[in-house]
């Protein structure tokens, strides 16, 4: 009797325990999979950012032990004069590198656009500039910029006829040769983003189009750039992001010099932490730039859904 | 909600295992830990490692050299925050306040330190904090001077500058009057620092303004300072530099952007030749221009004041929180000893990382043959070291922003800009308790 019961329950449980066997192997091989990254991602930057966080309301003393201040690091950062001039900066720069680098990538990805097959090596060329390290790129740029006529592009300009240029030695021309710098760098990213957009799009639509004799123009205007909508918006949301957060640029070039003239919030955090060693209001500095960019992509995200609508 | 739990609690266990890896200990060789600013594989790195060995021949106490150039106060901050600070730091003696305020410095018990009285008390001063007590020892000490394209001037037929007026005719010179004979407008007479980072824009103009007379801070008596960057002796050196910049035009294209490191190959480049540095890159220059190329004159005194230039030099400071106080007290013994600080001077090699010693007992002369490190010894006798605030780096980039801003703003006034400066460094002061 007891031989025959005790297989019984057991029968009767196996599929149970199969069903929720399989149940749970889905979720926990996906985690499985994610969790090096994620492990990651914890360590090296959402502790680091409570940390960032926690610390903007001390005054920072790495080995005394800190001293809480409240928000008295948030005031002294939002009221200092040379903050509000890096947000300027900050935004001037992100602007025109954005849209500096949508034009021209867009330009460049229809340009290149297509299956013959020599455009593998001239997309290769072109993507080189995102590849290579901006430090490198940087330092490169900065011995280009040499503001006397023996500077490479005061020589380039020099061949049609313009004076030489001070480049980044003047406050007046160092936001904007970083620009330059850029959207430079910019230009092949956006390309290669608008060129997987252009893949998307519709072929017959084209040919529909040629055989109603709409011009190229026409043609461009009311398929590719609408087809290329969600593109564009990755892209202002990435660039506006990149943008606010750019750094290594402009502390090799110019280091928010000459005359502040090209401080911008991640070289004035950097300057105040590291140069200052203010690290509390360094990192209040940081926080107020964390909550900047968040509100941008969320105006970016919103902006995006009503037109979807 | 289950599954939700089932990721949490996986990233969870990782994360402590992660964790539990990083915190093993460091340092259980227990050897005495050095951390020197000069880049790794560098001369002077190598010739720290030679200090290190001879100390450990000596002594037997073992060592770890570890050269570090790039953001090096920050790699110190990171080791402070985990309470794991190196035992002894070799470092900028204007980063003394920086680190004292932080609690990571030792106090030195001058009277008890094996041959502390062969040092110079100028040397002493380097090592005072705003206390009156002291938080290193003086290792290596420096004036500054003009190292000038000797080759140039005697092209323009020129003698040496013995005040600031002709140092200016001889930058002219350069500028205006080919000395490298290439038929090109390419030369320019002052090669310039004048950049922000670390504050290089300050720490060059300082020696104009000692030479002149005049000061950023003065101390008004216990531990108290009061800002005088405003007063008529600073402005003057400031404005004559401006002038340099803005109407005589004899400083090198795109200064006012540049840095030391940058600065070093405009000189080597052969597109400056009035250089005004510290003695710590003679050995490198006679290398990489030529020995006969290059002479070393003192800076003259400014029209209202001097002589002076601005003192520097490196401390060794005994960090707080090593477990091996003796075998630091020991090192700091042998680096400041006659054997110490001739390694540490390397000759007349690339690489000393003692430039003039601060041990009386030692002979430079004998030491080194080059003539031209006398001219370097000879303005330490008037050096002016940074005054001993709780922390001399914010007063030192503010200075540095605004000089900046007056040599890159040609409109600009630099009466009202270091009348600005000198409010912005009051304020400085009240926040440090210093005023």
């Amino acid at each position: 009797m007891t031989s025959t019961l005790t297989p019984a329950p057991g029968r009767t449980a196996t599929p149970h325990r199969r069903t929720k066997r399989v149940r749970w192997r889905g979720p926990l091989m996906a985690w499985l999979f994610l969790a090096p990254a994620l492990l990651l991602f914890l360590y090296f930057k959402f502790i680091p950012m409570f940390v960032g966080l926690w610390k903007s309301f001390f005054k920072v003393q790495t080995f005394l032990g800190d001293e809480w201040l409240g928000l008295e690091n948030y005031k002294t950062i939002i009221s200092d004069a040379d903050f509000a001039a890096a947000i300027w900066h900050s935004i001037l720069l992100a602007l025109g590198t954005t849209i500096g680098s949508l034009v021209l990538g867009l330009g460049f990805a229809l340009l290149i656009e297509g299956p013959a097959r020599y455009l593998w090596f001239v997309r290769t060329a072109a993507f080189l500039p995102v590849v290579t390290t901006m430090a490198a790129v940087a330092e490169v740029w900065r011995i280009m910029f040499h503001p006397a006529d023996s500077g490479m592009l005061n020589t380039i300009i020099g061949w049609v006829g313009v004076d030489p240029q001070p480049w980044l030695a003047s406050e007046h021309s160092s936001l904007w040769s970083i620009m330059l710098m850029s959207i430079w760098r910019g230009t092949p990213y956006d390309m290669m983003i608008f060129l997987a957009g252009l893949v998307g799009v519709d072929r017959t639509l084209y040919e529909a189009a040629a055989v109603d004799g709409a011009s190229t123009w026409h043609r461009l205007r009311h398929i590719t750039l609408p087809a290329l909508r969600p593109v564009f918006w990755i892209l202002f949301t990435l660039a506006a992001i990149r943008g606010l957060r750019v750094f290594v640029e402009v502390y090799v070039l110019t280091n928010g010099g000459p005359n502040g003239s090209s401080e911008v919030l991640m070289t004035l955090i950097y300057k105040l932490g590291f140069q200052k060693n203010d690290l509390g209001v360094a990192s209040a500095g940081g926080i107020v730039l964390f909550l900047a960019t968040l509100a941008l992509t969320l105006i970016a995200q919103m902006l995006r859904r009503r037109q979807a609508r | 909600m289950s599954r939700r739990l089932l990721g949490v609690a996986i990233t969870a266990t990782l994360a402590v295992t992660l964790t539990g890896c990083g915190s093993g200990g460091s340092g259980s060789d227990n050897a005495l830990e050095i951390w020197i600013r000069q880049a790794p594989d560098s001369d002077s790195a190598k010739t720290a490692v030679k200090l290190a060995d001879a100390f450990t021949k000596a002594s037997g106490v073992k060592t770890k050299v570890v050269a570090l150039f790039d953001d090096f106060e920050t790699k110190l901050n990171q080791q402070a925050a985990q309470k794991k600070l190196p035992d002894i730091v070799i470092n900028d003696t204007a980063q003394l306040g920086n680190m004292h305020s932080q609690g990571w410095l030792r106090e030195i018990d001058k009277a008890s330190l094996a041959g502390g009285d062969k040092l110079s008390d100028r040397a002493w001063q380097a090592a005072t904090g705003a206390d009156g007590k002291f938080y290193g020892t003086p290792f290596s000490a420096q004036a500054f001077a003009l190292i000038v394209r000797k080759d140039w001037r005697e092209k323009v037929g020129m003698e040496p500058p013995k005040s600031w007026d002709d140092l200016a005719k001889l930058a002219q010179a350069f500028t205006q009057k080919d000395p490298d004979g290439n038929g090109k407008a390419d030369t320019a007479g002052f090669v310039i620092p004048a950049g922000t980072k670390r504050g290089y824009a300050s720490w060059y103009a300082s020696s104009y303004i000692y030479g002149n007379g005049g000061d950023f801070i003065k101390g008004t008596g216990g531990g108290h300072f009061q800002a005088t960057v405003n007063d008529p002796k600073t402005v003057e050196a400031v404005q004559y530099l401006q002038d340099q910049f803005c109407k005589a035009k004899t400083v090198n294209p795109g200064a006012v952007s540049n840095d030391t490191t940058v600065t070093h190959e405009v000189f080597e480049k052969g597109q400056g030749g009035i250089y005004l540095v510290g003695p710590y890159v003679l050995a490198r220059f006679v290398k990489s221009i030529g020995t006969d190329k290059i002479e070393v004159l003192p800076l003259p005194k400014g029209p209202t004041g001097g002589p002076g230039t601005l003192g520097e030099g490196e401390n060794v400071y005994l960090m707080a929180g090593s477990d091996q106080q003796d075998a630091q007290k020991k090192f700091a013994e042998f680096a400041i000893s006659p054997e110490g600080q001739k390694i540490g001077m390397n000759k007349d090699a690339n690489g000393a990382i003692v430039r003039l010693p601060v041990n009386t007992q030692v002979d430079m002369a004998g030491e080194r043959q080059d003539p031209r490190w006398k001219v370097f010894q000879d303005a330490y006798a008037n050096a002016v070291y940074a005054p001993p605030v709780p922390n001399w780096a914010p007063i030192r980039q503010d200075s540095a922003d605004s000089i900046n801003a007056v040599w890159a703003d040609c409109s600009a006034n630099v009466k009202t800009a270091m009348d600005q400066l000198n409010t912005k460094l009051t304020q400085e002061l009240q926040s440090q308790k210093a005023s």
